[in-house]
């Protein structure tokens, strides 16, 4: 699939998408389950029910929805003896929208979700999330040697991903699609996106766009597919044909974050009027989650403050919060950048400092990092870090997506 | 969009994958009764009617795998742990190195038509795409006529599986068991063929007659162990026996890979290979494949076996995964619980160890209810009372007590099997189920052991491992029919009344090709023979 092609019209009548079709009978099973969380029930009828509202949200995209699942499991868990797939499930939506610290105490209160194999793998990708990557990886390995399944070996690729070794990397991702059949073509279609994005983070366009497009074939009509094309077509330069995706994604899903990226691309385009439209949509969204109680869009909104409508000070408050939740490379780069556009260069420099001691090897984590020591008067590890973002990527663009 | 690389950003704890098209049910095989022509077997693999009967799934690809060999002879009788081992050891090289099984490749195009391979077969190699649900004869290059179906039937196996998923209180029947629970599915209660006093999870309750037959319950809190200490009895001192007699597969479909195929086209040595050994598999499509015909990368580095593996496949195989296979009824149910892993068909040896310790937890358990019934039993249970749950955690300590299940000679009821009056020894348990494979004897009737005609009632034969065949009942020896005889239940104290599973199937089967009955007009799906999880596995997203 060509880049044009990723952004082209779709047919006016097109026929119905694997997408669709999964929503379809997602639908169904929703519909056959009404009534399913009031007794009399039983274990079977609530956890199918519960498992179609949790998929539905996932599938569609739509944190508002998977927020409101949170209750439909409470009440199954209440409704059944033996809660345990549940109580698994609560934890990968807890971890979904970032609650870290929710994810580690239910898994840690509910023995048969911790050590089922799906429990390690949520257990490693925790580690993960909260800076141990070495723990991480051996847990990932661990439950590779007893089952491998391709949602640890995704996990294990990632590792070495953001630790510099994209060939193993990529090698991890190809093993993990060698283990999925014909029946789990959306699960293919998303290691694919993850080939794509590894090799985008190394300047291989052409690459990437392969994978783009069979990840399109695989599972059609993927609002994910779509965005991550777009995210492709900015970092190409086709920043119009990139516009007109993310204004087709809004259209069909409601994330906050989506409506920032498009504002950036409007400011790529000197278009500040727009962009200003879309910041302020965006920013509502993600402080509307949070007056809900979510921490899912605290990190957005410390890149928010720095990228969209820049206050230097807010920006390291939500930033601050976000290391509280999760202390990462991730994190930690982002309260450095924070506080560089804060004017706190020093502390930042210190924070910046402690992102690179994880060992991560990114481009982009690099080119922010010769910014904060540049800023930070460190001259020479600006310039080494600027060297390393190049040998990394050569072709690091200006249009950055959070994954 | 900040998933952080997390897969189940896109998948829940459940998998999408319900009931498979690639789930075998059973591998049938007999000599043909038509001798035109020559001498011909019938091998017939069914499986999950899915989508429906008569429809099949374009992403699965079944083999029946075909190894023509001579019958096991029995030089040197020695029935040690050592004897047993080299036993194990000398298949282990004869299925790795000496027999170059051929096959029987079937898939299926989107239009519902079948292509057909026949790979490795002296009588020469031919593909030829067919119609389904039609009976045809095919044409070998060397002109020997083929006899195919593949299409929808009715499900020939004829069985009380409740009764014994009872037996061994396979919870999953019952309850309804989560995924996060994998101890929960075989419960730590004593196997058996008898009721056991307050074993209220798993005995018949008659205000809920249809559980473990369709109904399930959520399984209550434990702990589920069982904590007394004798048979359950009646008040006219009646056993509750824990099967019923009932068919659990009436009215239910498969589909099938049905065939009838000259012994001449399978081997250049007819009169020397007189067992045709059978075993199916099937493989589901690749996920890469699915979108596009990708060369696999073997990880050689990493995976150095695998490669060693790849190479065995061609091209086409290599663009699938095994999924399941089929060979000897209840050999991966009873003896292998049924774990994917162990899903191995012939190359089972692995299994050995396991396999002799798996028959005495079997044995503790089965044992003291056929002796309770006044049967003489083929295991060492120390004349316990009561069923026992029990492992053993030592082959060194399981041997001694399985020695005669896996040694006896399974003695046939008459000798009706041996039509030709051969001097062809009786089959034993440890050579029908390692290796898994169905081994037609070309000079008997087919019946089980000897291969597995559509009439057999294979699972109460199975069941007969556990008697002892010395012993004689009504001044007859005990053979692999005892247990399907009516009489001895007449005058057994138990109830109800029956033999363990039914005596011959809902529909009769036919007398010629395709043999196995029509397919019933509605489109249900065939129950597999183990039950498949109440949702979905959670090892596939």
């Amino acid at each position: 699939m060509s880049l044009a092609a990723a952004a082209a019209p779709r047919a006016a009548a097109p026929p119905a998408t694997d997408f669709a079709r999964e929503l379809r009978r997602i639908d169904a099973r929703i519909a056959a389950g009404e009534g399913a969380l009031a007794p009399p029930t039983d274990t079977e009828r609530v956890t199918t029910y519960v498992d179609a509202l949790y998929r539905r949200a996932l599938l569609t995209g739509d944190l508002d929805a998977l927020e409101r699942v949170e209750p439909a499991i409470d009440r199954g868990i209440g409704l059944i003896t033996h809660p345990g797939d549940l109580h698994l499930l609560k934890a990968r939506l807890a971890f979904h929208l970032h609650r870290l610290a929710d994810v580690g105490r239910i898994l840690e209160a509910v023995a048969p979700a911790r050590t089922c194999p799906e429990g390690q793998t949520l257990l490693a990708d925790l580690d993960f999330q909260q800076g141990r990557y070495a723990a991480a990886a051996a847990r990932y390995e661990a439950v590779i040697a007893k089952d491998r399944h391709w949602g640890a070996l995704a996990g294990l690729a990632y590792h070495h991903f953001k630790m510099g070794d994209p060939a193993h990397a990529d090698r991890l991702y190809a093993e993990a699609e060698d283990e999925l059949t014909a029946k789990e073509m959306r699960a293919f279609a998303w290691l694919e996106l993850q080939r794509g994005v590894l090799d985008l983070a190394h300047g291989r366009r052409d690459e990437t766009a392969a994978h783009y497009a069979r990840a399109e074939r695989a599972y059609s009509g993927w609002w994910v597919a779509d965005e991550h094309c777009a995210e492709l077509l900015a970092v190409a330069g086709d920043l119009e044909a990139a516009t007109e995706l993310y204004e087709r994604l809004i259209s069909q899903v409601s994330r906050p974050e989506l409506q920032q990226l498009l504002g950036q691309l409007h400011v790529l385009m000197e278009r500040p009027g727009r962009a200003r439209s879309r910041f302020v949509q965006a920013r509502a969204g993600y402080l509307d989650s949070v007056r809900r109680g979510g921490v899912h869009y605290i990190h957005h909104l410390a890149d928010f403050y720095c990228e969209a409508i820049a206050n230097g000070a807010r920006a390291v408050e939500w930033a601050r919060r976000d290391v509280a939740l999760r202390e990462n490379f991730i994190t930690q780069a982002a309260l450095a950048w924070a506080l560089m556009r804060g004017g706190a260069p020093a502390e930042a420099a210190e924070w910046m400092d402690r992102a690179l001691a994880s060992g991560v090897q990114d481009a982009h984590l690099f080119a922010q990092a010769a910014a904060v020591y540049g800023a930070a008067g460190e001259a020479e590890k600006a310039a080494s870090c600027l060297d390393r973002s190049r040998q990394f990527n050569p072709r690091l663009s200006r249009f950055h997506v959070h994954r | 969009m900040a998933d952080h690389n997390d897969p189940n950003a896109v998948n829940s704890i459940f998998s999408d994958i319900e009931v498979s098209a690639a789930d075998l049910y059973d591998i049938f095989g007999f000599p043909s009764d038509d001798r035109d022509g020559g001498e011909k077997v019938v091998i017939a693999l069914t499986f999950a009617a899915v989508p429906i009967a008569g429809t099949l799934d374009s992403d699965l690809l079944y083999r029946i795998r075909i190894a023509p060999d001579r019958r096991i002879q029995r030089n040197e009788d020695d029935q040690s742990l050592a004897g047993l081992l080299r036993y194990f050891d000398d298949v282990k090289k004869k299925y790795a190195s000496t027999l170059k099984p051929a096959e029987v490749r079937v898939t299926i195009d989107p239009n519902n038509r079948a292509m057909v391979k026949f790979i490795g077969f002296p009588g020469g190699a031919f593909s030829k795409l067919i119609d389904t649900n039609t009976s045809l004869t095919l044409q070998s290059p060397g002109g020997h006529p083929i006899k195919i179906y593949v299409g929808g039937r009715d499900d020939a196996f004829f069985n009380d599986l409740p009764g014994f998923f009872r037996s061994i209180n396979y919870a999953p029947q019952f309850y309804h068991v989560p995924h996060t629970m994998p101890e929960a599915r075989e419960l730590p209660i004593p196997k058996t063929f008898l009721e056991l006093e307050g074993n209220d999870l798993f005995n018949y309750d008659p205000k809920n007659p249809m559980l473990g037959r369709g109904v399930k319950l959520d399984l209550p809190p434990g702990p589920w162990s069982w904590t007394g200490n004798k048979f359950k009895k009646d008040a006219d001192g009646n056993f509750r026996f824990v099967y019923s007699g009932q068919d659990a597969q009436a009215g239910k479909n498969v589909n099938a890979i049905i065939l009838e195929i000259p012994l001449a086209y399978l081997t250049d040595a007819p009169n020397d290979h007189r067992v045709v050994n059978a075993w199916g598999e099937s493989w589901v499509r690749k996920a890469a494949h699915k979108v596009e015909s990708i060369p696999d990368e073997p990880f050689w580095i990493e995976r150095p076996f695998d490669l060693v593996g790849l190479l065995e496949l061609d091209d086409e195989l290599k663009q699938y995964k095994l999924v399941d296979t089929d060979g000897q009824a209840f050999a991966d149910a009873a003896l292998s619980e049924r774990e994917d892993s162990r899903q191995m068909g012939a190359n089972n040896f692995w299994l050995a160890p396991h396999f002799v310790k798996r028959l005495a937890h079997l044995g503790w358990g089965f044992g003291p209810s056929v002796s309770a019934l006044g049967l003489k039993c083929s295991f060492d249970h120390d004349n316990s009372p009561v069923s026992v749950h029990r492992f053993e955690h030592s082959v060194l300590t399981a041997f001694p007590r399985v020695k005669k299940v896996l040694f006896q000679d399974l003695r046939m009821p008459d000798d009706t099997w041996n039509p030709k009056g051969l001097d062809i020894p009786l089959r034993r348990a440890v050579e029908i189920f390692i290796p898994n494979v169905n081994s037609i004897d070309m000079d008997t009737t087919g019946t089980w052991p000897f291969g597995r005609r559509l009439e057999d009632q294979v699972a109460t034969r199975f069941l007969s491992v556990f008697l002892d065949m010395d012993a004689e009942i009504k001044g007859k020896k005990y053979s692999v029919e005892l247990l399907n005889d009516q009489s001895l239940w007449d005058a057994a104290p138990i109830v109800p009344k029956t033999p363990p599973n039914p005596l011959k199937n809902d529909v009769p089967f036919l007398k010629a090709f395709p043999y196995l009955a029509e397919p019933h007009p509605e489109t249900a799906t065939a129950s597999p023979t183990y039950p498949s999880p109440t949702y979905p596995s959670p090892t596939a997203p």
